[in-house]
């Protein structure tokens, strides 16, 4: 085991699907020379030279018509969007070519690549710097969505998401990217579609999503000692495709659902959550699904704002405290 | 508006109601079906004669009355003689529900301590949980009845204070079988009778064993009161007493003994029937044991043990023969005689039971 940070744990899992396979290659602003804007591709132009490693302009457009191309001719590209909320400005070419390809060419062509994306508020970006997009990616059909809180899962999704014969959005959480954690030594390839249940509770089941996976744990910790209320805690890790067995299972064990999620309220993640635990388990249900998420607002770039609008490990106590009777 | 038995058919006087189509309270129309009947000719539904709520039904289902009788009464809503349940105002969440359905169980049973007294899971799975019955008693108590209890205090007393010796002789009961089979083995012609009779002849040669120990005499009785142990199954032992013993032929014996396990059974003895006993002959025969070590009736200084007969090969001179063979056991009071007199006792029983011509005392004669 060694200990990485969850930026290090970006470039090591990409340099092992690279290691692995001549067809594996990397490219976005930035991610060369300069080892990527938040230092999470360090290493890897000098590792694997500049052919597979490329530095590209300043365009989005550019880089995922690029990586589209290569993965249509039998490459295994891994493309970097520095800010997630920069997708807007790509979404014909991921919406309606990348997410159809396999579908409008009935399996003739399927586009093996990887979509790395830095999403997120924490870090005074303002509003078109610091979003979290990843329910805007889970609404397109043909797109698997992933999101990992720790460097080992980082890293494990990664290499599956690479190894995946279909696209995937790889959302890396800004806020993240100083954390540390053990990551096993030598290869590892995670599985997409397999939530982690981090902690069993007796009482309410909190279901989180990235940088909200933390600070779940957190409040699920203080909500034991403070209120003696005993919280599951599940990290999804991927919201395409949905690990609905555990969330089904962890929430029938208690009965009560909570999301704690980072993208705005309307239409966000667990939105989608609430509607599937009410059909499919409405019967172990004893109360409301309650959703904790950043309101319908743009993020403000002040900090004291910034801070209150996504939901904060106070957040998460206090509203279960309220609602858990 | 009064529904009554209808006239089905002109010589029908009577009519039973099968089935009721309507529950009061409920809202019928007319000439919609009410009711089912039944008679010795017909079987029919009848319609409702007005519309209006059904608000009262005075016959039920399986009832036979004549016609012309009311059955119901048909009017106005609000006028129903049932009040309706009281309205319950329970926000029940829907796993809440469905445990409260799988347990049968109903919510004001429940205690609610989440929001608004709302009842929560946790409040019906901690309910369950105290409710859940306590593991099946690894141990039942049983309070002694009158005859255990007496018992218990006998023989833990005989037990205590009575040196018992234990001696057993094997005894040939071949004669005993041949009149047995001459005689048609009557229903009370056990091997009981038999082994009853010698033993009072043997106690003529060893008077000591029918004696009673008196602090530091041995008073030996002249008569015989023979108790005879009878089981009573779960209701416990009893030994009634047959008096004079010695003075009865074997039939009388027999019948004797018969009689007095029947009075035990039926729960009929009277104190004199279970006193004044001088010896004990306990039979456990039909269950197939071999020997059992019984325990001294006090005072009584002896009691013998009457264990299964069964068909056994026994050497006759050089030869092996096959013969009924059962042990006779005696425990003896060690205080009142030694072992070779009991043994002697024993030896003098079996050649009683072995020698006798059991068939002239089948016929009275020979005692």
């Amino acid at each position: 085991m060694a200990e990485l940070t969850y930026r290090e744990a970006v470039a090591a899992g990409i340099a092992q699907e690279m290691e692995r396979d001549d067809r594996v290659v990397f490219l976005g602003e930035d991610v060369g020379a300069a080892g990527g804007v938040f230092k999470s591709t360090v290493g890897l132009l000098e590792r694997f030279g500049p052919v597979r490693v490329r530095d590209t302009p300043i365009s989005e457009q550019a880089i995922i018509g690029a990586a589209m191309g290569a993965a249509m001719t039998g490459l295994r590209p891994i493309a970097e969007i520095m800010f997630s909320d920069f997708f807007a400005v790509c979404w014909d070419m991921i919406a309606n070519e990348i997410a159809k390809a396999r579908y409008m060419s009935a399996g003739q062509m399927s586009l093996p690549l990887v979509i790395r994306t830095a999403n997120g508020a924490g870090s005074r970006f303002g509003a078109q710097h610091s979003q979290s997009v990843e329910n805007w990616a889970m609404a397109v059909p043909g797109l698997k969505v992933v999101a990992p809180s720790t460097p080992a899962d980082v890293k494990g999704l990664l290499a599956a998401a690479v190894r995946d014969p279909d696209p995937v959005i790889f959302f890396e959480h800004k806020g993240l990217y100083a954390t540390k954690g053990e990551v096993p030594e030598g290869e590892l390839v995670d599985r997409l579609g397999a939530a982690k249940v981090l902690r069993q509770g007796t009482d309410v089941t909190l279901v989180a999503l990235a940088a909200m996976v933390p600070r779940a744990l957190q409040a699920a910790a203080q909500l034991q000692d403070n209120h003696g209320i005993s919280a599951t805690v599940v990290d999804l890790r991927s919201l395409v495709p949905l690990d609905t067995r555990t969330l089904i299972a962890e929430t029938a064990k208690t009965g009560r659902l909570y999301t704690v999620e980072e993208n705005p309220r309307l239409c966000g993640w667990g939105a989608e959550i609430a509607s599937i635990v009410a059909e499919e388990c409405f019967y172990d249900l004893d109360g409301p699904v309650v959703r904790i998420t950043t309101p319908h607002v743009p993020l403000p770039a002040a900090d004291a704002l910034e801070d209150n609008a996504v939901p904060t490990v106070e957040r998460i106590v206090r509203t279960v405290v309220r609602t858990a009777g | 508006m009064q529904v009554v038995m209808p006239q089905l058919g002109e010589t029908v006087a009577e009519g039973t109601v099968t089935a009721w189509r309507k529950k009061v309270g409920e809202r019928v129309e007319a000439g919609e079906a009410l009711f089912d009947v039944s008679t010795d000719k017909v079987e029919t539904e009848v319609p409702a004669p007005a519309s209006g709520v059904l608000t009262a039904i005075l016959v039920s289902e399986g009832t036979t009355v004549k016609v012309g009788e009311t059955l119901a009464t048909i009017g106005e809503a609000g006028q129903t003689q049932s009040a309706p349940p009281a309205a319950t105002e329970e926000r029940l969440s829907p796993v809440v529900r469905k445990l409260l359905a799988e347990h049968g169980l109903q919510a004001r049973e429940i205690a609610g301590t989440g929001a608004e007294g709302r009842i929560t899971r946790r409040d019906v799975l901690e309910y369950l949980e105290r409710r859940k019955p306590a593991a099946p008693a690894a141990e039942e108590r049983l309070p002694l009845g009158p005859i255990r209890k007496r018992t218990a205090e006998q023989t833990a007393l005989a037990w205590r204070s009575i040196p018992h010796v234990l001696q057993a002789v094997e005894v040939d009961f071949h004669a005993v079988e041949s009149a047995r089979v001459a005689h048609g083995r009557s229903a009370e012609l056990t091997y009981l009778p038999f082994v009853a009779r010698a033993v009072c002849e043997a106690i003529a040669s060893f008077p000591l064993v029918n004696a009673s120990v008196d602090g530091d005499a041995l008073v030996v009785h002249r008569r015989i009161h023979l108790g005879i142990a009878v089981d009573l199954g779960t209701n416990g032992l009893i030994v009634p007493v047959l008096k004079d013993a010695a003075t009865k032929s074997l039939p009388d014996l027999a019948r004797a003994i018969q009689a007095l396990a029947e009075k035990a059974r039926a729960r009929k003895l009277k104190p004199d029937d279970v006193t004044e006993g001088t010896y004990t002959i306990s039979n456990s025969g039909r269950f197939g044991t071999f020997l059992t070590a019984p325990i001294i009736l006090p005072p009584q200084v002896a009691i013998l043990s009457l264990d299964a007969v069964a068909k056994k090969p026994v050497v006759r001179g050089e030869s092996i023969a096959v013969r009924p063979v059962g042990v006779l056991a005696q425990s003896f009071d060690h205080r009142a005689f030694d072992g070779a007199y009991s043994a002697a006792f024993l030896h003098r029983l079996k050649e009683i039971v072995e020698g006798k011509d059991w068939s002239a005392a089948l016929n009275g004669d020979g005692g």
